[in-house]
Parts: C-alpha cells; sequence; structure tokens
C-alpha cells in the first residue's frame, strides 16, 4: 500500500539520498546509525477513564493516542459443552488441571479501531493499518489468552487508535508503538470469584493487575533466580532496505528513496516452551540465554512511496503502463532496484523496481531478533516508560 | 529513545483537584472503572461554636445567614479529658456499639467523618440510618464534616496501601486537623479531639501522630455509668485472637462466596428465599422458593447453618436419600439446651447429645413407614444473603447464670432466652448479671461465628421487671417493631394552630368550602365498637322518590389534614397502622387529629370525604358519586346500643328507621357477597374486661357477633370496593388496592387430609366458592364450635391479603379471595391505615377536588408504601394478639379453671388445644400428662396419639377434650404463661 504523501524533492535529490543510503556505512539526512531510533516522547495513563492509555510523539511531530476499554463479556458457548458449571467449582485438583488447557481465546474478543484524521474510517488505508495491527495482535493467540476469565467469561478489549497530528509520515510504527505502550498500562479489575461463577471483581482499581504483569524490578529475594522477561504485546516495526543496508526508522525522505519497505512484528515472551509449539519457522527464533525470547510473527511489504511514478515521467516510460514487461516473477528473483533496459543516468533518480533481496530480508531478521538488537533495544526502551 | 512523564506541577490547579478512582460492577454484569474527580475546597466548616475563623466563609442560607454550627462551645469532658472533647469515631466504632452513641447520658459532641458515613452505609443501612437520625437531632449535636473535600484533611492513597488503611489514616488526619484548627480559634479551653476505635494499628499509629486516641472500652471507662454503657460494647474478639482459633474447630460449614451463590441462584441450582422456623420445632426450618409449589425443608443445627428466623438465605437440596418428614414432634430449644453452659461452650460436641436423641426418633419413625412418598425434599443452608437483625426482647436463661457472678461485677457469659421462640439463645457478656436477671432485656446480635455454637450478642437496655405491665407492653411493641415514640415536634407543627378549637369554617366562602357538598342536613350517625375515640366512618340512608335508596358512607376527611410530604405525612407512612392494644393505642396519627379534628363525633359539623349511591330495594347499585362534604352527625352508637334501637319497634324517628333500612339493604348485599364466594373465616376473638380504675384485666369475654356489625362492615366493603374501582379507572398504573391470593391447593392438602380421615368430610378448593360450600358443610350436629375451629384451621392455609400498586399486577390478579370481590382497596379507615389516606388522595384527584399529588403517582413511592404497609399492618395484628394472649393469661392468673377445649395439632409427643372460651392455644406435652411421662404411639395416618403406662388416654384431632387451665411461671426461665392440663377426653 501506498503511504502519505509524496515529498517535495527533486529527482536529483532523491537520487542523492539514495545513493549516500547506499553506502557503508550509509549516511542517513540525519546523521543517525542505521539501527538508530529518532528520540520519541511518550505517557502513560492519559485517559484516566480508561483501563489503559498511552501517548507518543515522535520527532517528526506525529502523535497518536490510544485508549483500551475493557468489558466483561459471556463466552458464546459451543454446543458440544453443555457442562452445568457450579458444581466442581470448588477445590477439586482435576479442575485446576483443564483450566489452563481450555484457556483459549477467541480473536473477536478484541476490537480495533483507527482514526486517521482526513480519512474516512471506511478508507483503505485505514482500514490497512488497523488489519495490520490487528494482525500483529492477534498472531501468537497471547493476548486474547489473557483475556479469558473463566470457561463462561471473558474480557472484550476495545483499542481505540487514534493519530492525532496529520499523518505525515507513515503512521504504522507510531501506533503500534503507542498501542503496545497503552497495553502494557491495561489493568483488568481483580477477580474475586472463583471457578465458573459469574465473574466478581474487586472494586478496589489500586489492586486490578495489570494485562502484562511488570517485572519485579529491585527485589532482593528474586534476583538469586534469574527472571526471564514478561511476556509483551507485540509491537511493528518499519524496516527499510536501501541496496544492501537496512535502515530502521526511516524517516519520510528516506522512505521516498526507498527499495523496500517491510513492517516486522515481533513479540518477546517469557516462556521457552513458545518456541516449540511455534508454527515451524525456528529459523526465524532465536533464543536468548538471558534477556527476551523475540519471536518474529510477521513480514509484510509497505509500497514506499518511492515506488510512486513520481510526477512528470512520461507514459511511454512509465513502469506502470507495462513498458518494462520483461520478465514475470520478478520480484522473486530479487533483481536490483534499478530496472534494466533504461539508461541509468547517474544523479537521476528512477524509482526501484522490483522486491527486497533474499539476503537482504535475512539480514533484516536476524539484526531485528539478534541479542541487543535494534527490537530488545526498543522493548528495553518501552519498557523503561513509566506506568501510571 | 526517550520518555517523558508529564510533571504535574506545572498546573497550577492541580493542588486542588484529585479522584477517585474505582471499579463498580453493575447488576447486569459490567465492570466499570469509574473516575469521579475530587475538587478540594477550604470552606467547609469545622462547626464548632468555638471557632472563629470558619465562621467567615461557611455556608449561607437563602437569607444571608450562615448555617448555626454544630458542636458546643463548652463540650463535656471526661477523666481524661477534664477541658472537654470532641469524638470522631472510626467506621467500625459505629458499626458495632451504635447503640452507644444513641445513648442520652454521653456521646454528645461527635464528628461524623463523611468517610466514616460512606463507609457505613456501605457495611450497613440499618446502622447508617441511625446514624443520619442522630446527626439530625439537635440535642446530640453530631456533625457530619465533609473531610474528603476540605483541602487540609483529605488524603491521597499512596502506593501499596490498603483501602482501609488509607481510610484509617484520613480518619486520623482529620483528627489532627480539627486538633491544629480548634487550637488556632483562640477559645481559652480548647477541647481534646479524640479519635475513637478498636483498631490497635490504628491507635498505635495516633499514639505516635500523637493525637488522642481512645478504644471503645477505654474510653467509655472514663465515663460516668461505665459498668452499664460497658454492657453495650458488643463482644467483639481482637483480630488477633481470632487467628489463633485453628480451623477444625469451626462448627458450622462455611457460607459460599457471594458470587457463587449469585451463580447457582441463576442456573436454578441453588435457591433463594427467606428462612422461616417452626414455631414448635427450633431445629426445623423451611423455606418457600419461586422453583417449587411447596416449601423447602431444613433440618438440624448444621444444615440450618447459622441462618436465623427472617434472614435471605440461599439453600442447595440434599440428595433425595436425606429427606424427611416434617417433624411430629415439639422440640423447645430451653427445654433441650437448658443445661448448657455458656462459657465453656467449644468444647461440647457441636449436636449435643439430646438433640441427637430428639433426631434419633424421627428416623426411627421416618423408618418404620411403609409410604416413602410423604418425605418431603430437605435442603442446607449454604449462604446468607441479607441478615434480617433487629434488636431481640429477651430474658437471662437463669440457669445460665453462675453462682459467682450473682455477686461480683465481674464480666460474665449467659444465655438470653429471646421471646420469639423461632429466634435462638443469644450468647451474652455483661457485668450485670445480677441486676439484670428477672428483667426484659433487649438484646442485639453482633455475629455468629462459625466457631460459636450460638450467636453473640450485646446489651442494649432494660424494659423493667418481668410481667410488669410497662416491660411487657414495651416489649410487645419492641418485638413487632411498632413505632411508639411520641410524635416528633416536626410532626406536631403540622397540626392545625387553632387546636382542638378548629371548627368546620362558618363562611362558605371559606377555600375550606370549596368544592365541597353541604351534607349537614341529613340524618348520618356512626356505629362504632364502644369507647371509640376515632370514628372514620358515619352512614346514612333516605328513601327516595322512585323507591330506591340513597345510601351514603362518610368518611373522615384525613387528608384534608394531613398534606402529602410534610414530616405528618412521613411519619404516618412509616408508622403505616394504628395499633390497639388492649389497655393502649398507639396511634398512627397524632391525638388531636384522630380523636378531634377528624374523628367523625357526633354533634358536631366534620369534613367528611362521602361515597353516596343510588341503591335499588334489591341492593343493586344504580349509580355512585364521591364528594368531599360536610356533614354533621347526629349520633354516636355502639354496636349494641344501635341493636337495642333496632329491636325497639316503639322507636320509630327518621334515624332509627334509616338503620332499619341499611340494615335490611346489607343483609341483601351479604346474601350476593356469599353468593359469589365470599368466604366467612374465623379467628378465635376475645375480648379482655378491665377494670376502669386500674385497668387490670378482670375477665375475658368472647366476642359476640351482632347484626349491626356486619351492617357497618357490608357497606364499608361496598364503598372499599366502590372506590377501587374509581381510582384503578382514574390511575391504572399507580392506584392503591389491596388483593388477598388465592391460596395455592398445597396448602389445605394436609388440612383435607385430616377432614377426611378423621371425619370423612370432603373440603373442595377449586374456588373460594367451593371452599365456602365446602366449609359450610364442615359440621358435627354435636358439636357446634366444630365448623369455627375448621374455620380457624383453613384460614391459617390462607395466603395474607396485601396492599400493592395496581401496574405490579395483572388485573385478574387484583381479585381478594376471601371477599370474592374483583378489586378492593382500603378507604374507610384513613385515621388508623395509611393505605387508605393515600386512597383518598388519589380519589380526590381522580374527581378533580385537587391536582394528583406526585407522591400518589410515582410507582416506585407507592411500592415502597405498600410494602412498609404490608409489614406494618401484619406486625399491628400481632402485636394486638400477643397483648391479648398476655392479658388473658394475667386475668387467669390464679384462678384455675377448666375450660372445653379442641383439639388442633397433634405431634408424637403433644398436642396443641384450643380454648374458645379465652380464644388461647397452648400445647399439652406427654410429660405434662402424668409424672413419669407416659409411653406413647403416634399414629399419623389416623391423628391418633394413644399413651400407655401411667395414664391412659388416647387424644385425636378435632376432639373435644376438658383442660385445666392455668398460669404457670417456669422456674427455669421466669416466664409466665398459660399451662393447660388434660382433664377428660369427651
Amino acid at each position: 500500500m501506498a503511504s502519505a504523501q509524496h515529498v517535495l524533492l527533486s529527482p536529483a535529490e532523491l537520487a542523492y539520498l539514495h545513493s549516500s543510503l547506499s553506502l557503508t556505512p550509509p549516511i542517513r539526512p540525519d546523521g543517525r546509525t542505521p539501527t538508530q531510533f529518532r528520540p520519541l516522547v511518550a505517557e502513560t495513563g492519559i485517559l484516566p477513564g480508561t483501563n489503559g492509555s498511552a501517548r507518543i510523539c515522535f520527532a517528526d511531530g506525529t502523535e497518536a493516542i490510544v485508549g483500551v476499554k475493557a468489558e466483561v463479556e459471556k463466552t458464546r458457548s459451543r454446543h458440544d459443552d453443555e457442562t452445568v458449571f457450579v458444581e466442581g467449582a470448588g477445590d477439586d485438583g482435576e479442575e485446576e488441571e483443564t483450566d489452563d488447557i481450555t484457556r483459549t481465546g477467541e480473536s473477536d474478543w478484541i476490537e480495533l479501531t483507527v482514526e486517521i484524521p482526513g480519512l474516512r474510517d471506511d478508507d483503505s488505508a485505514t482500514a490497512f493499518l488497523a488489519a495490520m495491527l490487528s494482525e500483529a495482535l492477534l498472531a501468537d493467540g497471547g493476548l486474547v489468552k489473557r483475556l479469558w476469565i473463566n470457561r463462561r467469561f471473558h474480557w472484550k478489549l476495545y483499542l481505540d487508535i487514534i493519530l492525532i497530528s496529520p499523518p505525515l509520515s507513515y503512521p504504522l510504527p507510531l501506533l503500534s508503538l503507542t498501542t503496545h505502550l497503552a497495553l502494557l498500562s491495561t489493568r483488568l479489575p481483580r477477580l474475586k470469584s472463583e471457578g465458573d461463577e459469574d465473574p466478581f471483581f474487586d472494586d478496589d482499581w489500586a489492586a486490578a493487575p495489570y494485562l502484562y504483569p511488570r517485572q519485579q524490578t529491585a527485589t532482593p529475594t528474586a534476583k538469586s533466580a534469574p527472571r526471564s522477561p514478561a511476556t509483551r504485546p507485540p509491537i511493528t516495526l518499519l524496516v527499510m532496505a536501501v541496496a544492501n543496508n537496512i535502515l530502521f526508522d526511516p524517516s519520510k525522505e528516506e522512505l521516498a528513496v526507498a527499495d523496500a519497505a517491510l513492517a516486522v512484528s515481533v513479540t518477546s515472551s517469557t516462556r521457552s516452551d513458545e518456541n516449540d509449539d511455534g508454527d515451524g519457522d525456528d529459523s526465524m527464533d532465536v533464543k536468548e540465554k538471558k534477556g527476551r525470547n523475540l519471536r518474529l510473527l510477521s513480514i509484510r511489504t509497505v509500497d514506499p512511496p518511492s515506488r510512486l511514478t513520481p510526477p512528470g515521467v512520461a507514459n511511454s516510460s512509465n513502469a506502470a503502463y507495462g513498458v518494462a514487461g520483461n520478465g514475470n516473477g520478478k520480484a522473486t528473483e530479487g533483481r536490483t532496484a534499478v530496472a534494466e533496459g533504461e539508461a541509468v543516468v547517474e544523479g537521476v533518480w528512477r524509482a526501484p523496481r522490483g522486491g527486497a533481496k533474499r539476503a537482504v530480508m535475512a539480514a533484516l531478521v536476524q539484526k531485528a531478533l539478534e541479542r541487543g538488537g535494534v527490537v530488545d533495544e526498543v522493548f528495553d526502551a518501552l519498557e523503561g516508560v513509566e506506568l501510571g | 529513545m526517550s520518555s517523558l512523564k508529564r510533571s504535574l506541577d506545572s498546573d497550577p490547579f492541580a493542588a486542588n483537584i484529585s479522584s477517585k478512582i474505582y471499579v463498580r460492577s453493575t447488576k447486569s454484569g459490567k465492570v466499570q472503572k469509574i473516575v469521579r474527580e475530587v475538587y478540594l475546597r477550604q470552606d467547609i466548616p469545622c462547626s464548632s461554636r468555638l471557632c472563629r475563623i470558619c465562621l467567615k466563609t461557611a455556608p449561607k442560607d437563602a437569607a444571608g445567614r450562615p448555617v448555626p454550627f454544630v458542636l458546643s462551645d463548652a463540650p463535656a469532658g471526661t477523666s481524661t479529658f477534664p477541658q472537654g472533647h470532641y469524638l470522631v469515631p472510626d467506621t467500625n466504632a459505629f458499626l458495632s456499639a451504635m447503640d452507644l452513641f444513641e445513648q442520652s447520658s454521653a456521646f454528645y459532641d461527635v464528628v461524623v467523618l463523611q468517610i466514616v458515613l460512606e463507609e457505613l452505609r456501605n457495611r450497613s443501612l440499618p446502622l447508617y440510618n441511625r446514624l443520619i437520625s442522630l446527626t439530625k437531632s439537635e440535642d446530640k449535636r453530631f456533625y457530619v464534616f465533609f473531610n474528603e473535600f476540605r483541602l487540609e484533611t483529605h488524603v491521597a492513597r499512596r502506593d501499596g496501601e490498603s483501602v482501609n488503611d488509607r481510610n484509617d489514616r484520613a480518619v486520623r488526619r482529620a483528627v489532627a486537623w480539627y486538633g491544629e484548627h480548634l487550637a488556632r480559634s483562640g477559645a481559652n479551653k480548647v477541647p481534646a479531639v479524640v479519635m475513637l476505635t478498636n483498631d490497635r494499628d490504628n491507635l498505635r499509629k495516633a499514639k505516635q501522630e500523637g493525637i488522642h486516641a481512645c478504644s471503645l472500652a477505654d474510653y467509655v471507662r472514663q465515663l460516668k455509668d461505665s459498668e452499664r454503657l460497658l454492657d453495650m460494647i458488643p463482644e467483639m474478639e481482637d483480630r488477633e485472637d481470632v487467628k489463633e482459633k485453628r480451623p477444625g474447630e469451626n462448627l458450622y460449614p462455611e457460607y459460599f462466596t457471594m458470587s457463587r451463590m449469585m451463580t447457582g441462584v441463576k442456573n436454578g441450582l441453588l435457591h433463594q428465599g427467606i428462612f422461616n422456623v417452626s414455631p414448635y420445632n427450633y431445629l426445623e426450618g423451611s423455606i418457600r422458593v419461586p422453583a417449587f409449589p411447596k416449601a423447602l425443608l431444613i433440618l438440624g443445627r448444621e444444615n440450618i447453618n447459622r441462618a436465623i428466623d427472617g434472614d435471605l438465605v440461599v439453600v442447595e437440596v440434599l440428595p433425595k436419600d436425606q429427606w424427611k418428614e416434617p417433624s411430629t414432634q415439639v422440640i423447645e430449644e430451653d427445654a433441650i439446651t437448658k443445661n448448657e453452659n455458656p462459657d465453656a461452650e467449644e468444647t461440647e460436641d457441636f449436636v449435643s447429645e439430646k438433640e441427637r436423641k430428639a433426631l434419633q426418633e424421627e428416623v426411627k419413625r421416618t423408618h418404620s413407614k411403609t409410604t416413602e412418598g410423604h418425605a418431603q425434599p430437605t435442603a442446607k443452608v449454604v449462604g446468607v444473603v441479607k441478615r434480617n437483625w433487629r434488636q431481640y426482647v429477651g430474658h437471662i436463661d437463669q440457669s445460665s447464670v453462675s453462682q459467682s457472678a450473682q455477686q461480683g461485677r465481674k464480666q460474665d457469659t449467659v444465655f438470653v432466652i429471646p421471646m420469639d421462640k423461632k429466634i435462638p439463645k443469644i450468647r451474652l457478656r455483661t457485668r450485670q448479671v445480677a441486676e439484670l436477671v428477672g428483667k426484659r432485656i433487649l438484646v442485639t446480635i453482633d455475629a455468629w461465628e462459625r466457631s460459636s455454637r450460638h450467636p453473640v450478642g450485646h446489651f442494649v437496655r432494660s424494659l423493667g421487671e418481668l410481667e410488669t405491665k410497662a416491660a411487657e407492653t414495651e416489649a410487645l411493641l419492641l418485638e413487632y417493631d411498632v413505632q411508639y415514640r411520641p410524635f416528633p415536634k416536626t410532626v406536631l407543627d403540622c397540626l392545625p394552630k387553632e387546636g382542638h378549637d378548629w371548627r368546620v369554617p362558618q363562611s362558605k366562602d371559606d377555600p375550606g368550602w370549596r368544592d365541597r357538598e353541604d351534607l349537614r342536613d341529613l340524618l348520618i350517625c356512626s356505629i362504632d365498637p364502644i369507647g371509640c375515640q376515632d370514628i372514620d366512618d358515619a352512614l346514612h340512608s333516605r328513601p327516595l322518590p322512585n323507591g330506591n335508596f340513597e345510601v351514603g358512607v362518610h368518611i373522615a376527611d384525613v387528608s384534608h389534614f394531613v398534606r402529602p410530604n410534610n414530616a405528618m405525612d412521613a411519619e404516618a407512612s412509616i408508622r403505616g397502622t394504628t395499633v390497639y392494644l388492649v389497655d393502649k393505642r398507639i396511634d398512627m396519627l397524632p391525638m388531636l387529629l384522630g380523636t378531634d379534628l377528624c374523628s367523625l363525633k357526633p354533634y358536631v359539623e366534620r369534613y367528611a370525604f362521602s361515597v353516596i349511591w343510588e341503591l335499588s330495594p334489591d341492593a343493586d347499585i344504580v349509580n355512585v358519586r364521591f364528594t368531599k362534604s360536610v356533614i354533621k352527625s347526629r349520633e354516636a352508637f355502639s354496636y349494641e346500643q344501635a341493636q337495642l334501637r333496632i329491636d325497639d319497634d316503639s322507636q320509630q324517628d327518621d334515624l332509627t328507621k334509616s338503620i332499619r333500612t341499611l340494615l335490611v339493604l346489607s343483609k341483601k348485599l351479604k346474601q350476593k357477597r356469599l353468593d359469589a364466594g365470599a368466604l366467612s373465616l374465623s379467628s378465635p376473638e376475645v375480648k379482655v374486661q378491665m377494670e376502669s380504675e386500674t385497668s387490670d384485666p378482670i375477665d375475658v369475654k368472647t366476642k359476640e357477633l351482632l347484626d349491626t356489625m356486619s351492617l357497618v362492615e357490608e357497606f364499608m366493603l361496598l364503598a372499599n370496593s366502590s372506590v377501587a374501582r374509581k381510582i384503578y379507572e382514574a390511575f391504572p398504573q399507580t392506584a392503591i388496592l389491596r388483593r388477598h391470593g388465592a391460596p395455592p391447593k398445597t396448602n389445605f392438602d394436609e388440612l383435607a387430609n385430616q377432614l377426611k380421615v378423621k371425619r370423612g368430610l370432603d373440603l373442595s378448593v377449586e374456588s373460594s366458592r367451593a371452599l365456602a360450600d365446602s366449609l359450610d358443610k364442615c359440621v358435627d350436629p354435636k358439636e357446634p364450635f366444630f365448623n369455627t375451629l375448621v374455620r380457624i384451621m383453613a384460614t391459617r392455609c390462607m395466603m395474607a391479603a396485601e396492599y400493592f400498586c395496581s401496574g405490579t399486577q395483572a388485573y385478574p390478579e387484583f381479585r381478594h379471595y376471601g371477599l370474592a370481590s374483583e378489586i378492593y382497596t382500603h378507604f374507610t379507615s384513613p385515621i388508623r391505615r395509611y393505605a387508605d389516606l393515600v386512597a383518598h388522595r388519589q380519589l380526590a384527584a381522580a374527581i378533580e377536588y385537587e391536582a394528583v399529588d406526585p407522591s400518589v403517582r410515582s410507582r416506585g413511592r407507592l411500592e415502597a408504601v405498600c410494602k412498609n404497609i404490608n409489614v406494618r399492618h401484619r406486625n399491628a395484628q400481632l402485636a394486638g394478639r400477643a397483648s391479648i394472649a398476655y392479658y388473658v393469661g394475667q386475668a387467669i392468673r390464679g384462678k384455675a379453671t377448666e375450660a372445653d377445649g379442641f383439639v388442633m395439632k397433634i405431634f408424637s409427643n403433644g398436642f396443641v388445644v384450643l380454648v374458645p372460651r379465652f380464644g388461647i392455644e397452648s400445647l399439652i406435652r406427654l410429660r405434662d400428662l402424668a409424672e413419669p411421662e407416659p409411653q406413647a404411639t403416634y399414629d399419623a395416618e389416623t391423628y391418633t396419639l394413644t399413651t400407655s403406662g401411667s395414664r391412659e388416654v388416647t387424644v385425636e384431632l378435632f376432639q373435644k377434650v376438658r383442660v385445666r387451665v392455668s398460669d404457670q411461671k417456669d422456674e427455669t426461665t421466669g416466664k409466665r404463661g398459660v399451662k393447660m392440663e388434660l382433664v377428660t377426653v369427651y
């Protein structure tokens, strides 16, 4: 999908930008290293009426607010289990065991809406953003599992994601990070009833536990047993590739010359067993001895603005009109960004063609998931945001 | 990446804004996080008369005068605080010892913190209401201080602090602030501000913070009559002590959690209902639940599981092999648990040997039975939704008093036997055993722990010696929750200023005459019992030229004097009804109205509300109209006088003639009613004759029935149903009506079976008509009273009639079963019943005499009114009966008489005899028959009890027996009651 609007840069400027980003190491316009993020401002708990909320403001001026509200909902009973629930609500151990097994959630327990100023809510861009965000949240089923109350009831989570600035750059990472923070700060009332009774909650808000329990920090007793960091909600980051360079957190200008732009969803979990029951792509899991277990949930390619034909290109030379329609499946072949058959003029920008290279993709995954890597750093930073 | 948290310091108003966050669960199952913003202010006064600072900012009323301050400028001192003191109790102090605060000897100048008040409301609504009425009373000087809204006393919850700790801290903060604030007031004698709490931790922290604090007991010890007051501090074991108890010692099963009960009830696996104890067997309870047509039985201490009569409980049905028959045995608590030691109870077995034996008998009997089908479903209590505890009247069980306690002043534990047999014994700790033995005392139940065999309570006050008239009457009123305190000043202020000199205005231009008909020239008279002062109703009749009759029923126009929503109206709606005791009347309305201004006294003009019919000679209604009027009653007859006058042929004046007309018409009306299936039911009614000077009872008479009584009754019924129709037509949703539900057939099962077995009579209960007919057939040619006996027993199978608001029921449900009337209300006694007053207001609005008051149009309010007056009505009846029973007992005191009686109910170890002459029924146990107790075999099939051994008699149901009635004082309990001994069996 196409993101945002064109940047007002001349073909020469674009070409210059492209070539400086293709250098090793790349030189970014704002002087960052390839993995460095721009500074951002984040706070949580800004909406007192919600169960959890967060606001993040990026350096480029984009700003988003996310509010999470929870509601108790009756779980649709399946026809096959006509169990009467009260009898065993007591203390038989059998019950306890089955509890864990039956703790499953369904994807419609989360409802997510995205609002982008200036766009209708049924606009394809909005819908696509919402789909990407909820896809990441639902990918490993970890979040909905947390919403399980008992066999008859569950929490339904409403996530309202609002971009409050004009969409200056592609807002996906901003919205994802804000959602992540909001979920981190989300608390659900403490359950007092047991078993499959109608749920009954503690009226003390201060006793409400976090949806994603925080690590116990600085407790001397806990230090002896090294705890792996707790499971965290997934985040989706934007990564772009220029030539063989991989750049995180691209700015608007950088995106305008991207060979490929990818949305990478990653989650972090504590339990090692989650790796085992994974869906087979073990190669993507990088197990850390200490620290997080990062898991790649999905990679999606995003159409960067660089793919759009800049104004003033004659139809005769426009790829969109099938001029360079030589050869099928060029995306899979992973050719260089510059189309063949066209004279490459130094210093003049040409929109790249073809997909990302496989090697680039592999390096990207590697970079994202490695210990102390970018994603780890991002999780650390988000963890550092004071909740309240 | 860097993160930033916006600090609140930048907000200039931050100091004044705080918020309160909590989770609210709604009935529909929604769970919401609620955030309330709290705006802190500094103009909430401390309300001490010493304070000059607050006076400047104190809120002012509409006239610009500041609201007067509450707390005294010279509060009372104690030994520790000679300079005087203000009290600041915490929530638990109110929860556990509200009785103390209501004392008139101490506990003045109390600051009730808002946080305490709110917590109290959540914990106990009745206590909250009592505290509210205390804060309203002017002489107690209780002041509600809104500490949560005052900037200086607002306390924000700290991280990890529990709500309770935070609230305790808020109380301490308020106490500290009061102290500092008063010190700055510049008064020369600054009173101490003392926190009252029983929480040790709180006391310790208060000490650290240097503020005055006392435990309740410590504080009371500083007061003058501390001995007496100390007893009112409930026996609250310290928190630490409770923990020491091992769970293994718990005697009762634990209650389910509330959510588990509610889920169970919703799923239909558990059932919710009001727990009732059998009056004959304290170990047997029953509960009526919507799911089953018959009540569920709850047998035995363990299954009853600490429920007390009247509690709203949740029960679970027991498996079928545990189903039992209702007991045919009389089990009385004081007989079985007589020798229990109140101190050393925990060492005993939970179910005592004797109780076990009583149960064994049961089992034996059930097993010997071939008919398994008789077993009834049983259930056990798994939780209490709402306690319905009140204050109970009782006396100390003499046998539980240890010898040492008789003299010493040390605290001692005794048992209190409540007057109401359905309430279990209450364990009580008191220092005044010696004084309280032999007195009627008022106690409350504080708790019933799992580890305690009996509920634990504390002493409230003494009513006086047992068997003195004052004590017994007050006991009765308390037991039936009758409001007997004198009317407060606010109520009396609502009375007309003229007092007894009030007259119907001479000039017809007076607003009082607006839309009123002048009926002063009608020959109206009233017929009431002898000595009746509150005359509600008067009648007249006159022939019309077309051969029909005009009949008028004139009812005292109480609604003219009692305007809706003033203090008098509120008081009357709480009292609900006038209560008639043998020697006393507790009025619903102040005397001035009830016996003078409203009362339709003879020879004076009075306002009335008239129902005037045109009746055909066959007593069919041709038309009816309703009007406010002015009448002048010509005569106030007693039933007897009226009867004499009718029977005396020499009396031929118009007034007598009109009464005769009324009588003829009333007989026709009655016949019509009976044809429609009205029941004539019966209850044993007697009248106690009192000596006029000392009002000591001297004799008991059964009530005579006169034609004139039914004359009045018929026209009242007619008026009531006419009014009911009219107000229902005008207010289909909110008319106040009275219904009498058709009793479920199963109610009559027992009686029908008994009649069938013993007399071969059939009782058909398909309709009220069928029942009336079959009751008519229940006659024993040799025994005229038999029919009455059956009617009395049938009456007990009926449902209670009730007031309701017409929108809450479907029209077919309006039916009055007993009167066989489609629609009915109460209209004719507004002086003594609140329902009638509401009906008056509605009728006045229906005939467009006045505008509809919102209070008679709001369905929610009317429902609440109905609920209250239904309870009051019932209590008033019970209190009246209990009063008669007491006086009957007093009347026959020392005079043993023989009388005929009838066996009403039969058990395997005794039977109940009703003596119509005295209108009393009493249990004769086997052991009362002879010494030693005779053996007996009980045949439940034929309701026959045959004794053998020391005395041989055969007692059957419905049998006529001769009994000796005497009074007897039970030596162990100090209770006097009627005692019957069997003389012969006829």
